[in-house]
């Protein structure tokens, strides 16, 4: 018996250059794998070669021929998605500077691929309109704006460029305007799309492709864009005195003798943190100050300026009531004699 | 490394494919095509094959391989064998004659007799995507002047 089976193993991509010489020994490696999945799919500039062999017997003995080597070059394909990777909502207040909202760009094509940035600040259906302030690349690649470290970028001067199936971090670094209030938002949007070219999928750039081809508009348009909301949070916060007298017959009416005692009630309303809330009320002329009668929260304190929350200076009393979540009140008391 | 000895055969087998070539009592040709559906303004849709000016991930592929005698005599055992080019997935064949090989040529079979060991132990039925050659044993000898052609289908990974 013959042997009829003559098979030879034989490679079927052929690098172009030392360069690609790498790329090519990659997918290798990735296609030998199994269900290693390439979501990009071939490397672009890719050389796919076929050629058959055949054997057969003649009277002269077993033959092996090869037929001619067909190659068809893998073109680019231009694809990118972009999403928010914020949680949600980034809070900011009125005035605020330096907002950070992360987005991700992903090279879902299958060349290395400049990506060309546009954040838009002004979009309907909002609130509000923040300030652009840079688009940065986080040039370190640990998802946090690193001031300094991460690359500011420049249109037409840095665009990043991507490699297939990988992602970058971009960060829209943005100000609030002064006037807005509490529950305000603000849609901040993010456009990347392929410095080779965009346009209707299918649409072709000649000889533009990674690796000499072609380079195709994929299903994306070779652009996408994304959406990141600022929330406002903001407090504010309303004070409410009231008095009540006390008089030397057990009435309630302002003679001399009388004791008032004035509450002065602070309300925090809307959203976050009221910090460093002062409550300061002159003593009324007429009236004399009773010393060790004030009181913050029911809580006895102090005239001296020490360090306890409050302190009488002969003329005003003033408490330092701290920070306060939006929703809770404070409350300062203190007498005074009608002489 | 192990790219570096495949071009060295892939060198080694051109070379003697082109000595071959003068002496060859059969001619073997090799030609690819893109399956493209092209769809019409009443929505019908036609598939045509066309020369590859471009082709990107997910096209399908048609691989065209002609074989003719040339020689005066008979060729008997005749075989055909094309390694599935890594960038490519099988398809099929136009006429479900062909035997595949899911281990680089070292065993081989009709697809759904062959089964994929599995990282558990267990295997599971050979899939298409599992392929890496392909062969058609002609099994009727292959008479002067008789000729063919071989088609498979592919689609760029």
């Amino acid at each position: 018996m013959k042997t009829r089976y003559h098979i030879r193993p034989r490679h079927n991509i052929r690098p172009q250059s030392c360069i690609y010489a790498l790329l090519a020994s990659i997918s290798v490696a990735v296609f030998s794998l199994p269900n290693a999945a390439h979501a990009a799919g071939t490397l672009a500039g890719t050389d796919i070669q076929n050629v058959a062999s055949a054997t057969f017997d003649t009277a002269a003995g077993p033959v092996t021929i090869q037929s001619n080597t067909v190659t068809i070059k893998v073109d680019e394909l231009l694809d990118v998605t972009v999403s928010s990777t914020d949680p949600g909502d980034v809070i900011t207040s009125p005035g605020q500077t330096s907002n950070v909202q992360r987005f991700r760009v992903s090279n879902t094509g299958n060349g290395d691929e400049a990506f060309a940035l546009t954040a838009t600040v002004a979009n309907g259906g909002d609130d509000f309109d923040p300030s652009l302030q840079q688009i940065v690349i986080d040039a370190n690649g640990n998802g946090v704006f690193d001031a300094g470290v991460d690359v500011v970028y420049t249109a037409g001067v840095n665009e990043p460029v991507i490699a297939p199936d990988q992602n970058i971090t971009v960060f829209v670094i943005t100000s609030t305007p002064a006037g807005v209030v509490d529950t305000n938002r603000a849609n901040v949007s993010i456009v990347a799309a392929a410095v080779t070219g965009t346009g209707a999928p299918g649409t072709s750039f000649a000889n533009a492709g990674q690796g000499g081809g072609n380079a195709v508009v994929g299903p994306t348009g070779a652009q996408s864009s994304a959406s990141g909301f600022l929330a406002v949070q903001a407090t504010s916060v309303t004070l409410n005195k009231t008095a009540t007298i006390l008089d030397p017959f057990g009435g309630n009416r302002p003679v001399p003798g009388a004791i008032v005692t004035y509450s002065l009630v602070a309300t925090v309303a809307g959203t976050g943190l009221l910090n460093n809330l002062v409550i300061t009320d002159p003593i009324p002329v007429g009236s004399q100050y009773q010393p060790a009668s004030l009181t913050l929260e029911a809580t006895a304190l102090t005239d001296a300026a020490d360090a306890d929350a409050g302190n009488f200076n002969g003329t005003r009393i003033s408490v330092a009531a701290g920070n306060v979540p939006a929703g809770q009140t404070r409350t300062v008391t203190f007498k005074v004699l009608i002489p | 490394m192990k790219l570096i000895i495949r071009i060295m055969m892939a060198f080694a087998t051109l070379t003697g494919a082109s000595l071959a070539v003068a002496a060859t009592p059969l001619q073997l040709s090799s030609d690819v095509f893109v399956e493209r559906t092209i769809e019409g303004v009443d929505g019908t849709k036609t598939v045509v094959l066309e020369k590859p000016k471009m082709v990107t991930p997910g096209d399908s592929l048609v691989f065209v391989v002609k074989y003719k005698n040339v020689s005066a005599t008979t060729a008997t055992n005749f075989v055909v064998t094309n390694p599935l080019p890594p960038a490519v997935a099988f398809n099929g064949t136009s006429d479900g004659q062909e035997i595949v090989s899911i281990d680089g040529g070292k065993n081989w079979g009709f697809l759904g007799d062959l089964r994929v060991a599995k990282e558990d132990g267990a295997t599971r039925a050979a899939q298409r995507s599992d392929v890496t050659h392909i062969k058609w044993n002609l099994n009727q000898p292959l008479t002067a002047g008789a000729e063919g052609k071989l088609i498979f289908r592919g689609v760029v990974k």
